[in-house]
C-alpha cells in the first residue's frame, strides 16, 4: 500500500498540530514515528486513519482519496488507544468481530491466533473476562493482537511498547520484525522507545511541533543520532 | 472546605453544564411549577370543592398525602442524584470517611426536591390546617410533612444504592409494590388512602404516637442509607469480580458475517451495561406491569389520542427510550468501528433489525394484556406494531444518526442518567409522537380508517428498509468526523 500526505495542516486555535507539505510511505516500507510529547504523532496517525479531518490537504492510499474510499479499511490493522477496543466484549468475542470484518472463518481465526500464542496466550487467559476488566497492559496486548492477527497489508500502531512488560515487549518486537519482513506490508509505528523503533523500522520520521524535522533511512548511527537529538532537545517546548 | 468546594462545583455546573436553551426551559418550568404549587397551597378549597364537594380540604390532603409522596418519590427517583460520586475525589485525602459521608449525606438535603413540596405545604398549612384542631396538632402536622420529605429523600438514596448493588432485589421490591398498589386500586380497598387519612388525621388531633411512628421510619431510612453509602464507599477502588451472568454469550451463524456480529454486539451492549439494561427493563415494565394499570382503568381510554399514545409505547417503548441514544452508546468505541471494515449500512441495518425486533417482542409481551383487559384495543395494538416497526424506528434513527453526545457506557450507571441527552432529544418527541396521536384524534370518528392507514404506512416503510438504511449510512458517512469529535469530548 502506498500512503501519501499532501499539504496536510491541522490547527487547534493558534497552535499548529500538524503541518506536513508532502510525505509518503511506499509499499513494504516500515516507518517509525518519533517525537516529544505533543509533537503531533497521534494527530498524524488519526489523520492517516481518517479519524480526524485535516483543515487543509489530502491523504491518499494507493492513489485514492482516503475520505472517499473505504476499501483501505479492509486491508488495515490499527491500534491507537483503548477506544479501539469494544470494552463490553470478552477477548474471544472481540477477536471474532475483528476477524469477521476481514472475512475470516472461525477456523482461519483460530489458526492465525495460534501464531501469536507467545505474545498473548489465549489458552491461559480468562475467556470470560470483559475487556473493560483487563489491566492496561493486557488490554493493549488484545488491541495489538487484533490489529495484527488478520495479516493486514497496512499496520498502524501508536506506542505499542508502552505499558507492556519486558518479555511482551521483546516478543512484540520479534513479531513486528518478522511481519515487516513479509513482502508488501507497510507499517507505521509511533513510539518513544528509540531502541525498539530503530530495531523494527527501516525508516524514521521525526516530528516536532507538528512539523517533520527529519526523515531518514535507518543506519548504524540512527539510534545514537536520535539519542543525541533528544538529549539536546528543549523539553519545555513540547508542552 | 468541603462546603466551599461543593458550592463551587454546583455553581460551575449551573454555568457550564447546560446550554442557553435548556437553561431558559428549566427556568421557565421552575417558575411555572412554583406558581402552580403556591396557588394550590393558598387556594386549595377552590379546586377541592369541584372534585370532592363534601370533604374539607384538610381531609382531602390527609388521605392523599401518602400517595402524593409516592408520586413525588417517583419524580425524585427519576431525577435526583446520589452523593456517592461526589465523595470519590476526596477519598485519597487524609479525611475521615465517616466525616465525609456525614457531610455529603447532610449536604444532599440541599435539593430542590426537598424545598419544592414546601411551596404547597406551607401556604396550605397556614391557610387550612391552622384553622383545625389544637396548636400542637398544627405544629405536629407540618413536622410530619417535613419528616416525610426527609424520609423520602433518604429512601431515594437507599433505593438507588440497592439498585446499584443488588438490582435483583430492587426489581423484586418494585414488582411487589406495583402488584400491591394494583390490587389496592382495582379491588376498591383503598387501603393506602385509609392509612394516610388515619395517620395524618391522628397527628393533626395531637396524637404523638403517630408522629413518633413517622419519625422512626425516617430514622430507619436515614441510618440505612448512610450505612449503604458507607459500604459503597468502602468498596470503591477495590477490583470487583465480573458478574458471571453478564458474560453469558451466544454464537451467531458464521454466514451472517459482519451483520451477525453487529447484531450480537448490540444485544450484548444492552445486556452488559447498566444503563441500556435499565432501558430494556423499563420498556418491559411499561409493556406489562404499567400497561395493566392503563388498560384496567376501563372506559377511561376512550380518547383516541390517549389510545394512540398507549399503542405507541406498548410496542415502541424500547425504540423511544433506547433507540434515540443509538450510536451514542457506541461513542467510547466508535473509532473501533470506523477504522475497521464495518460498512455504515451494515451498522445501520443491525440497529434497525434490533429495534424492529424489539417492537415485535414488546408487542407479544403486551398482547395477552390487551386481549384480557381491552380486546377492543387489540386492532390498535396490531396497527401500532407496524407503525412502530416501520415509522417510529425510522424517526428515532434519524435522531440517533445526528447524535454526537458522548456516553461513557461503562461508567454511565443508574436509572435515568441523562448523559448523552440534549434538548433535541426532548424536542424530537414532538415529531415522533404527535403525528399518530393527532391523526387518531382527527379520525376519531372512523377509527378503522385511522388504524389501517397507520398500519399501512408502517408496512410500506418496513418494505423500504433497504432505502432507509442507505439514507442513514450516507448521513453517517457525512457526519463521521463531527460524530467522532463529539464522542471523544468528555464535556458533552
Amino acid at each position: 500500500m502506498r500512503v501519501e500526505l499532501n499539504k496536510i495542516r491541522k490547527i487547534y486555535g493558534e497552535k499548529i498540530a500538524l503541518d506536513v507539505p508532502a510525505w509518503s510511505l511506499d509499499d513494504g516500507e516500515v516507518l517509525g514515528l518519533v517525537g516529544s510529547n505533543g509533537a503531533g504523532k497521534t494527530t498524524f496517525l488519526r489523520i492517516l486513519l481518517d479519524l480526524l479531518q485535516p483543515d487543509e490537504g489530502s491523504v491518499r492510499i494507493d492513489g485514492r482519496e482516503l475520505a472517499l474510499d473505504t476499501a483501505w479499511r479492509g486491508r488495515t490493522g490499527s491500534f491507537l488507544d483503548r477506544s479501539f477496543l469494544i470494552e463490553y466484549l470478552t477477548i474471544p468475542e472481540y477477536l471474532e468481530f475483528v476477524g469477521a470484518t476481514f472475512g475470516l472463518t472461525k477456523r482461519e481465526m483460530s489458526d492465525r491466533l495460534g501464531e501469536f500464542e507467545s505474545f498473548l496466550p489465549l489458552s491461559r487467559v480468562d475467556q470470560n473476562r470483559l475487556l473493560r476488566d483487563l489491566s492496561t497492559g493486557n488490554a493493549k496486548k488484545v488491541g495489538i493482537l487484533a490489529a495484527l492477527f488478520v495479516h493486514p497489508e497496512f499496520v498502524v500502531l501508536d506506542e505499542p511498547f508502552a505499558n507492556l512488560d519486558p518479555p511482551s515487549q521483546i516478543r512484540l518486537k520479534d513479531i513486528l520484525v518478522s511481519m515487516a519482513a513479509e513482502p508488501g506490508r507497510s507499517m507505521i509505528i509511533s513510539s518513544h522507545d528509540l531502541g525498539h523503533v530503530t530495531d523494527v523500522c527501516g525508516r524514521i520520521t521525526l516530528l516536532e511541533s507538528g512539523r517533520i524535522q527529519r526523515d531518514i533511512k535507518r543506519s548504524e548511527s540512527t539510534l545514537a543520532d536520535l539519542k543525541d537529538y533528544f538529549a539536546g532537545e528543549d523539553v519545555s517546548s513540547a508542552t | 472546605m468541603l462546603a466551599r468546594n461543593q458550592f463551587r462545583v454546583s455553581l460551575r455546573q449551573m454555568q457550564f453544564k447546560q446550554g442557553w436553551f435548556m437553561r431558559i426551559v428549566i427556568a421557565v418550568m421552575m417558575v411555572y411549577s412554583a406558581f402552580i404549587l403556591l396557588t394550590l397551597g393558598f387556594f386549595f378549597d377552590r379546586f377541592s370543592i369541584q372534585l370532592w364537594p363534601n370533604t374539607t380540604p384538610v381531609d382531602v390532603v390527609n388521605r392523599s398525602l401518602l400517595a402524593g409522596f409516592v408520586s413525588l418519590f417517583f419524580i425524585r427517583f427519576l431525577f435526583q442524584k446520589t452523593p456517592r460520586m461526589k465523595i470519590t475525589p476526596y477519598l485519597h485525602l487524609p479525611l475521615q470517611r465517616r466525616d465525609l459521608i456525614l457531610f455529603f449525606q447532610s449536604a444532599s438535603l440541599m435539593s430542590i426536591h426537598n424545598f419544592y413540596p414546601l411551596l404547597f405545604f406551607i401556604p396550605f398549612w397556614m391557610r387550612y390546617v391552622a384553622a383545625e384542631g389544637p396548636l400542637s396538632g398544627h405544629l405536629m402536622w407540618i413536622s410530619a410533612v417535613c419528616l416525610l420529605i426527609v424520609a423520602s429523600h433518604f429512601a431515594n438514596l437507599l433505593l438507588r444504592s440497592t439498585l446499584r448493588h443488588r438490582s435483583g432485589l430492587f426489581y423484586i421490591w418494585l414488582s411487589l409494590f406495583i402488584t400491591l398498589a394494583f390490587i389496592d386500586e382495582t379491588a376498591g380497598i383503598g387501603l393506602q388512602q385509609r392509612i394516610s387519612e388515619f395517620l395524618f388525621g391522628s397527628i393533626l388531633s395531637g396524637d404523638f404516637t403517630s408522629l413518633a411512628l413517622l419519625a422512626s421510619f425516617m430514622g430507619f431510612v436515614v441510618v440505612a442509607s448512610t450505612v449503604s453509602l458507607f459500604r459503597s464507599v468502602k468498596g470503591m477502588g477495590e477490583a470487583s469480580a465480573p458478574e458471571q451472568s453478564l458474560v453469558r454469550s451466544f454464537d451467531v451463524p458464521e454466514e451472517w458475517g459482519v451483520l451477525g456480529q453487529l447484531i450480537r454486539m448490540e444485544l450484548l451492549l444492552m445486556w452488559r451495561n447498566r444503563r441500556p439494561r435499565h432501558y430494556l427493563f423499563v420498556s418491559l415494565l411499561f409493556s406489562t406491569m404499567y400497561l395493566i394499570f392503563m388498560l384496567s382503568t376501563g372506559g377511561s381510554i376512550s380518547a383516541a389520542a390517549f389510545a394512540a399514545l398507549l399503542g405507541l409505547f406498548a410496542s415502541g417503548g424500547f425504540v423511544l427510550n433506547y433507540g434515540q441514544l443509538m450510536f451514542g452508546w457506541d461513542s467510547t468505541h466508535y473509532p473501533a468501528m470506523v477504522t475497521r471494515n464495518v460498512p455504515f449500512h451494515e451498522m445501520v441495518r443491525a440497529k434497525l433489525i434490533v429495534l424492529q425486533l424489539s417492537c415485535l417482542l414488546l408487542f407479544l409481551a403486551s398482547l395477552p394484556l390487551f386481549i384480557w383487559f381491552r380486546p377492543d384495543l387489540v386492532p390498535l395494538h396490531f396497527a401500532f406494531l407496524f407503525y412502530n416497526a416501520g415509522v417510529t424506528t425510522i424517526l428515532i434513527l434519524e435522531l440517533a444518526t445526528r447524535n454526537s453526545q458522548r456516553i461513557d457506557i461503562a461508567r454511565s450507571g443508574g436509572f435515568f442518567n441523562y448523559e448523552g441527552f440534549s434538548a433535541k432529544h426532548w424536542l424530537w418527541f414532538i415529531p415522533t409522537a404527535l403525528p399518530p396521536v393527532l391523526f387518531m384524534q382527527v379520525l376519531s370518528g372512523s377509527p378503522r380508517v385511522a388504524l389501517v392507514s397507520l398500519a399501512g404506512l408502517g408496512l410500506v416503510s418496513i418494505l423500504f428498509s433497504r432505502g432507509w438504511t442507505r439514507y442513514f449510512a450516507r448521513g453517517l458517512h457525512h457526519r463521521k468526523h463531527s460524530m467522532l469529535e463529539g464522542f471523544s469530548s468528555r464535556e458533552s
